[in-house]
C-alpha cells in the first residue's frame, strides 16, 4: 500500500537495470538530419517524408516546416547503418541529408 | 479549364499529356542531364546533386565507404531516370497534337525524381535563393534557364499535388527526438483543406 497520489517505486537491482534509458541510447546514437535549401518544394519535401518514412502529413509538414523555419530538422534515428540507408534513399530523392552522432 | 498533365487512369497507370513543344523541352533537358549526373561540375551543382553523407570531417572513412555504396548506383539510376523519360517521349503525337503516355509506378517515380533533379541543376546553377524568383528579363543571358525552370517547377508541382493527394493525411507520428534532445513540441494537426504551400522548403 502506498499513499494515494504517491506511485510505488521499485527499486532497481543492478546498474544496468538503474542507467535502462542510457543503454537504449546507445542503441539510437545516430540522427538523419535534413536541411534546407532553396530549390525544393514544401510540397514534394512532404510528400518525400510521408513516402519514405510512412509518415502523416501532419507530421510530415511539421518536419518540413521546421527544416524551412529552423534550417534543418532531425528526420530518423536509429544504428548507422540503417541512418546510411535513409541518407541514401533521401539523396536518391534530391534531399539534403546529413547524419551525425546525436550527441 | 486548364489541361491536366498528370492523371491517373483507371487501370492505375499515370497519363501524361504533353504539347510537342514541352516534349521538346523535356526530351532536350533529359538528354543534357544525363551527361550532367554523371559528371556534374565540379562545385555547388555537385554538391547539391550528390552531398556528403557525413558533414564531421573525422569520419572521411565512413564518408568513403558510404561513397563507395551509394555514389555509383545513384549516378546509375538517375541516369537511367531520363534515358525512360526520353524514351517514353518517343510517341507520335494524336490528332490534337498532344502527346500522351502511360506511366507504371517506377516510370512514375523516375519521373518524379528526374523532373525535380532537373530543378536541382537549374536552380542551383541559376542561384535560385528563396528571396529571388526566376522571371529575368529577356536581354538577361539567364533568361532561357528562367523559363525552363519555370516550367519544370510547373511540372513537378503538378505530379507532387496529385501524389500527395493520393498518399493522403495518415501515417505514423512517433515524437522524433530533435537535436537537442527534447521532444519537439506537438502542433495541432492541419486542418481539412489546409494544403501544402507550393514554396521553396
Amino acid at each position: 500500500m502506498h499513499p494515494p497520489g504517491i506511485e510505488e517505486i521499485t527499486i532497481p537491482d543492478t546498474v544496468e537495470e538503474l542507467l535502462g534509458g542510457e543503454e537504449e541510447r546507445l542503441d539510437v546514437p545516430w540522427v538523419v538530419i535534413v536541411w534546407n535549401d532553396p530549390v525544393n518544394t514544401f510540397a514534394y519535401v512532404i510528400f518525400v517524408f510521408q513516402k519514405l518514412f510512412g509518415y502523416s502529413r501532419a507530421k510530415a509538414s511539421r518536419l518540413t516546416n521546421q527544416v524551412h523555419f529552423e534550417g534543418r530538422a532531425v528526420v530518423a534515428s536509429g544504428a548507422r547503418e540503417k541512418c546510411e540507408a535513409d541518407v541514401a534513399r533521401l539523396h536518391a530523392y534530391g534531399l539534403w541529408a546529413t547524419m551525425q552522432k546525436d550527441d | 479549364m486548364a489541361r491536366r498533365t498528370f492523371k491517373r487512369a483507371r487501370d492505375g497507370t499515370l497519363k501524361v499529356t504533353l504539347y510537342a513543344q514541352e516534349v521538346e523541352l523535356l526530351a532536350m533537358t533529359a538528354r543534357d542531364m544525363m551527361t550532367i549526373v554523371e559528371e556534374p561540375p565540379a562545385g555547388e551543382v555537385r554538391d547539391r546533386l550528390y552531398p556528403r553523407a557525413y558533414l564531421d570531417p573525422t569520419e572521411e572513412k565512413a564518408q568513403g565507404e558510404y561513397d563507395a555504396l551509394v555514389h555509383d548506383d545513384l549516378v546509375r539510376s538517375r541516369r537511367a531516370a531520363f534515358e525512360a523519360i526520353v524514351a517514353g517521349l518517343d510517341t507520335p503525337p494524336n490528332n490534337r497534337g498532344l502527346i500522351e503516355i502511360a506511366l507504371g509506378p517506377d516510370e512514375e517515380m523516375q519521373w518524379l525524381t528526374a523532373v525535380n533533379d532537373a530543378r536541382l541543376v537549374v536552380g542551383t546553377a541559376l542561384g535560385v535563393s528563396e528571396d529571388l524568383d526566376t522571371d529575368y528579363e529577356r536581354d538577361d543571358p539567364r533568361f532561357e534557364y528562367g523559363v525552363l525552370y519555370g516550367w519544370l517547377t510547373q511540372l513537378h508541382f503538378e505530379l507532387v499535388t496529385l501524389l500527395l493527394d493520393e498518399i493522403g493525411v495518415a501515417g505514423s507520428d512517433d515524437a522524433v527526438i530533435d537535436a537537442t534532445g527534447e521532444e519537439p513540441d506537438e502542433e495541432p494537426d492541419e486542418e481539412p483543406g489546409d494544403e501544402p504551400g507550393k514554396g521553396d522548403a
